[in-house]
């Protein structure tokens, strides 16, 4: 369990971000532990509640990391190859699918004070080597599961390579998960292709922090490796420029719109989910560049409290501007840079944010001066 | 006569493949092997699979065959096709996958 800190309802959490933003070193870490610890103590109640219901307890904060291994068959989730805190093995895709579940789940912890997919330590278990010729990855509800690629082809026929190569598939994966335990983003049509567009984020934000790349130097591929040199294509999809991440003789053109006038309507891909994505996905990547710096600092911090405090299981793209601009308002201040950078990428995929205001929403998910204060009608 | 259609959708890529098979303008050999593995797989009396809640980039498969007296589809995702379809299901992938 973690301390209380006392400070913990004494300063509003947008102060706390105020200070972790600007602050000096010092005054930084306190006021990042403080706003983790402020949500830890919510998740402890409801770990609590939790262990009172199941008769065991969380392990909090720290990762509980299992690779298994399918053995080319598809059965799940097959044989523990390595455990948490293992030494690595000879297999290269179990020690991918270790490090960059490891990574993610750092980034979570570290720049958003999450514990894990479902906030409340939940293992991670991811398979690999599943079945033969598997040209994926996906999420199934309760664990990632990834494929070789065409690794049951000779050499110069093939066109993808595994799927473990590439860190922010695995971030992608994992945060389907983290999306399920939040928003619950149904996975259909404009509310899928925005639950995408969350795992294309917060993938490539795993990439970001872990490269240390600021946006303007950040490459915004998604599966960048995944395709052999075979193909003509840098990744599966490019948050800078959707529809260019490829354009080969044998997989087609990269179909993805950046702007809603290409919208594209189909029932094929659960409605077009990983197609439309590219609209919201450059939406994202215009504002990071607008802010500038590094995109998990501010943009990131936008999206993550969208996608946990805001977004609903039938939240739209128009829903989902409205939201991430509100969230900015919310943490960085009406009419502040980062607010008019968020309606600002927007725009640019022909999306007009409604800044006019939404209800209040109840002040159970923030601070608690925050919300007397919100409540008693002194703060909006 | 028989004639298949076989469609997979969905994907971390979310790229479509389609695949139409006409047995007669296939080699003998290759149209009699298909036609034992819809045979085998009692294709014909596999009933249609209620609809499923998507995985996140899981694949989706859906097998149409079609002959003079019947015509009849299964649609489901990877995790609940029927075991019995796998035989036909990988024989199609594969030739999906032919460079």
């Amino acid at each position: 369990m973690s301390h209380r800190h006392s400070i913990f309802c004494i300063l509003p959490p947008h102060m706390l971000d105020q200070i972790a933003q600007n602050g000096t070193t010092a005054q930084r870490d306190m006021a990042v532990k403080t706003l983790a610890s402020s949500k830890q103590v919510r998740d402890n109640r409801l770990n609590m509640l939790t262990a009172a219901m199941s008769g065991t307890f969380a392990v909090t904060g720290t990762k509980q990391r299992t690779i298994y291994d399918a053995k080319f068959g598809t059965t799940l989730p097959g044989t523990v190859v390595r455990r948490e805190g293992d030494a690595p093995t000879q297999d290269v895709a179990v020690n991918e699918a270790y490090d960059y579940c490891g990574a993610t789940f750092d980034l979570y912890s570290a720049v958003f004070g999450r514990n894990s997919i479902d906030n409340r330590g939940m293992d991670l278990k991811s398979t690999v080597h599943y079945d033969k010729g598997y040209d994926n990855a996906f999420w199934n509800g309760q664990q990632m599961v990834y494929g070789d690629g065409d690794e049951d082809m000779p050499v110069a026929q093939r066109l993808f390579n595994r799927f473990t190569i590439s860190l922010d598939v695995i971030g992608h994966e994992l945060t389907h998960g983290v999306t399920q335990y939040e928003a619950g983003l149904v996975y259909q049509n404009q509310q899928g292709a925005l639950n995408e567009a969350v795992s294309d984020i917060f993938g490539s934000l795993v990439k970001q922090y872990q490269r240390g790349q600021t946006a303007d130097a950040a490459d915004w591929i998604i599966g960048e490796g995944l395709f052999t040199s075979n193909v003509r294509g840098v990744g599966i999809r490019s948050m800078k420029a959707p529809g260019t991440a490829y354009n080969d003789p044998v997989l087609g053109k990269d179909p993805q719109p950046a702007h809603m006038k290409d919208y594209i309507t189909t029932t094929q891909d659960n409605g077009g989910v990983h197609i439309n994505s590219g609209i919201v996905n450059h939406a994202f990547y215009v504002t990071a560049i607008n802010i500038g710096g590094y995109a998990w600092e501010k943009t990131g911090q936008i999206w993550y409290k969208s996608l946990t405090e805001k977004f609903t299981s039938i939240s739209n793209f128009q829903n989902a501007a409205d939201l991430t601009f509100q969230a900015a308002g919310e943490i960085f201040g009406i009419g502040s840079l980062e607010q008019v950078a968020v309606k600002t990428g927007w725009t640019e995929v022909g999306i007009n944010v409604d800044s006019t205001p939404s209800p209040i929403p109840l002040p159970g998910g923030e601070g608690c001066l925050k919300g007397l204060m919100r409540s008693l009608g002194l703060v909006k | 006569m028989m004639q298949i259609h076989f469609e997979r959708t969905g994907g971390f890529m979310g790229r479509n493949i389609a695949l139409d098979l006409d047995l007669s303008s296939l080699p003998p050999d290759q149209a009699a092997a298909l036609k034992l593995l819809v045979d085998e797989s009692d294709f014909f009396n596999l009933t249609e699979l209620r609809p499923e809640n998507p995985m996140p980039d899981g694949f989706v498969y859906s097998i149409t065959v079609e002959t003079e007296t019947n015509k009849h589809t299964i649609h489901a995702s990877e995790l609940k096709f029927p075991q019995r379809l796998r035989p036909l299901l990988n024989d199609l992938l594969s030739r999906t996958r032919t460079r």
